[in-house]
């Protein structure tokens, strides 16, 4: 035997016993809660073709997929998140569906990301997509589910940020800045850097009283504005619908009972164009970015010919497990299971421990059935 | 839970952790642990204001931020360019001010007109990579180097060099010039993207009260 065969490749990894059975739990306590809102699960392939997670599409740049060929040449990707592939199978089964679509889902992920960065490159991702509404209750609907699972696995301290990005497109169209100047803006904006926005609105020539108003987006430690504030500035009505949106979303929160854990962040911006509306992400002690992140995105599924409105968010179960352990917040594993043992080549024995099992297993009680030899040795074996 | 937890520094190691003490000193931020020069410590704290600092490679210190292992970061603008983390960059702390350049011989600075191949040393490969690809769109072979980059021109190693300069009295002392500038530098603060929604507050109060500082210093440079 090699030992080189014990090793898994690095980002990938082997879960089991106690900690398996943390996951599960976790899994199964956000699961049941998704359906509650009466989500149906949908299960997709574990790759598809290239094009389903193409740059238009998907939010993971193409050298960090994991691509393979099939036997005629196509090329093929491991799933890097499943938004796409529900988008795909929306345009492929519910083409002329009006009514909400619900969806669940579950599975692992694949990207490829740089080594040495203690980054996983498989994570199980759990998460909702709502198509077909695009109300502000719907808007609601996904945060307060995100609320409620994470209340739900026992975390308490953790902070949901709301943005909207058509503030900030809206505001760009007002400016009149050039698609290049936009599309930079956004990315030094997202990442909260001031400066690189700063030396950008000077460096472009954008004129006042933008550059001050996009100076205060980037900045979240200005003066904090409120939602009344934001839409002072702005003379456009996209901004200020987006503002409106965001009041209102306030207001049916308020009636879920979530808003001591929101806050508004109008410089939350996603690098990618996909998002058309609020977006929006949920932070935790214990891990370095955010455990869930989602919004609303209503032109991604034109790409699959439907024109429909959707919007969802995934949470990264392998994050949520490390912000619970860092945050030494118990979970209740099942109870032990019960050991029962018989002799040897004594028939009798066996037939009398058997009828026992199996009654204690008609009760829902895990049972192991051990030779009495071996009883010993494998009471260490769960950890 | 939001009051017990510690703030926690990574500090780039060297001149830089150094004028970052004294600028928190001037905001009243003092940790005295750290004025010992002779312990042995890690990892110094302000219980007081339940703050933990500790040094590290500068390199390092994008990387602990990210992963939340620290919460502020103070490192040179190369090096976040050059490790390109996931973290938000707030301030320009003023200090540690120089420059990113391709050096070499004066005789080099045909290579750089056009698009032919040259090599380029660099102990930061993803800024040269970054400048001379997209940038300036012409071909290289970079070669990473880990210190003394000056020599590769000078023994023949590569063509010119990607490098900080500050005063240039190195490059001159060998025969080397500015060829181009890459991009100014200086110490900046980063923050991982986590600690800034969770503990908005505490971090907003330091970084205004340091904004602040920085701006009165800047009216009346002493």
């Amino acid at each position: 035997m090699s030992k080189k065969l014990l090793h898994t490749p690095e980002g990938v990894r082997d879960i089991y016993g106690r900690e398996y059975a943390r996951k599960l739990y976790v899994e199964n306590k956000v699961h049941e809660i998704i359906s509650s809102y009466g989500y149906e699960d949908i299960q997709t392939p574990t790759f598809e073709f290239f094009d389903v997670f193409s740059k238009e599409i998907g939010t993971t740049p193409s050298k960090e997929l994991y691509k393979f060929f099939d036997k005629e040449g196509n090329t093929l990707v491991l799933r890097p998140d499943f938004t796409p592939s529900i988008a795909r199978c929306v345009g492929k089964y519910f083409m002329e569906e009006k009514a909400p679509i619900r969806l669940n889902y579950i599975g692992n992920t694949f990207t490829n990301t740089s080594s040495l960065q203690g980054k996983l490159k498989e994570v199980t991702q759990m998460g909702v997509e709502l198509i077909n509404d695009s109300g502000v209750e719907a808007d609601a609907e996904m945060i307060s589910l995100v609320i409620e699972s994470l209340k739900g696995i026992g975390l308490t301290s953790f902070q949901v940020s709301i943005g909207e990005v058509e503030y900030f497109k809206g505001l760009c169209e007002e400016a009149g800045l050039d698609e290049e100047t936009e599309l930079d803006l956004r990315a030094c904006i997202s990442g909260k850097n001031y400066f690189a926005t700063e030396e950008l609105l000077s460096e472009r020539g954008v004129a006042e009283p933008y550059r001050s108003i996009l100076l205060k987006v980037a900045d979240m430690f200005g003066n904090m504005f409120s939602l009344p504030e934001a839409k002072a500035m702005v003379k456009n009505p996209r901004s200020q619908a987006a503002i409106e949106r965001l009041e209102r979303l306030y207001e049916v929160l308020k009636l879920y009972g979530a808003e001591s854990y929101i806050s508004f962040d109008l410089g939350m911006l996603s690098k990618y164009k996909y998002y058309t509306g609020i977006i929006f992400k949920a932070y935790t002690y214990g891990v370095g970015n955010a455990v869930v992140t989602g919004g609303r995105y209503n032109s991604l599924l034109s790409y699959f010919g439907k024109e429909a409105p959707a919007v969802g968010f995934v949470l990264v179960i392998d994050d949520i497990l490390e912000a619970l352990s860092r945050q030494k917040i118990e979970i209740p594993l099942p109870d032990k299971k019960k050991q029962l043992t018989y002799k040897q080549g004594d028939m009798a024995d066996f037939t009398k421990k058997l009828a026992e099992a199996r009654a204690l297993r008609s009760q829902g009680i895990a049972v192991e059935l051990l030779l009495e030899e071996a009883g010993d040795c494998l009471s260490g074996k769960v950890k | 839970m939001k009051e017990e937890r510690y703030l926690t520094f990574a500090l780039g190691k060297g001149r830089l952790a150094h004028k970052t003490l004294e600028l928190f000193e001037e905001i009243g931020i003092t940790c005295e642990e750290m004025k010992d020069k002779s312990s042995r410590k890690l990892i110094f704290v302000n219980e007081e204001l339940k703050l933990r600092f500790f040094l590290a490679k500068g390199p390092d210190v994008p990387t602990y931020v990210e992963l939340g292992a620290a919460d502020i970061g103070v490192v040179g603008k190369d090096t976040i360019l050059e490790e390109n983390r996931n973290v938000h960059e707030v301030i320009d702390l003023g200090f540690g001010k120089c420059r990113m350049c391709v050096c070499g011989p004066e005789a080099a600075r045909e290579l750089l007109q056009h698009h032919e191949r040259i090599r380029v040393a660099s102990k930061y490969p993803n800024i040269a990579k970054e400048y001379f690809y997209n940038r300036k769109h012409q071909t290289v072979d970079i070669i990473k180097l880990n210190g003394s980059v000056e020599l590769g021109p000078l023994v023949e190693l590569s063509d010119v060099i990607v490098d900080i300069v500050e005063t240039g009295s190195t490059l001159r002392e060998n025969g080397l010039t500015v060829l181009e500038e890459v991009c100014p530098l200086s110490a900046r603060m980063i923050i991982n993207p986590v600690s800034m929604q969770m503990e908005t507050e505490r971090i907003k109060d330091l970084v205004l009260k340091i904004r602040r500082k920085l701006a009165e210093k800047l009216k009346s440079p002493q």
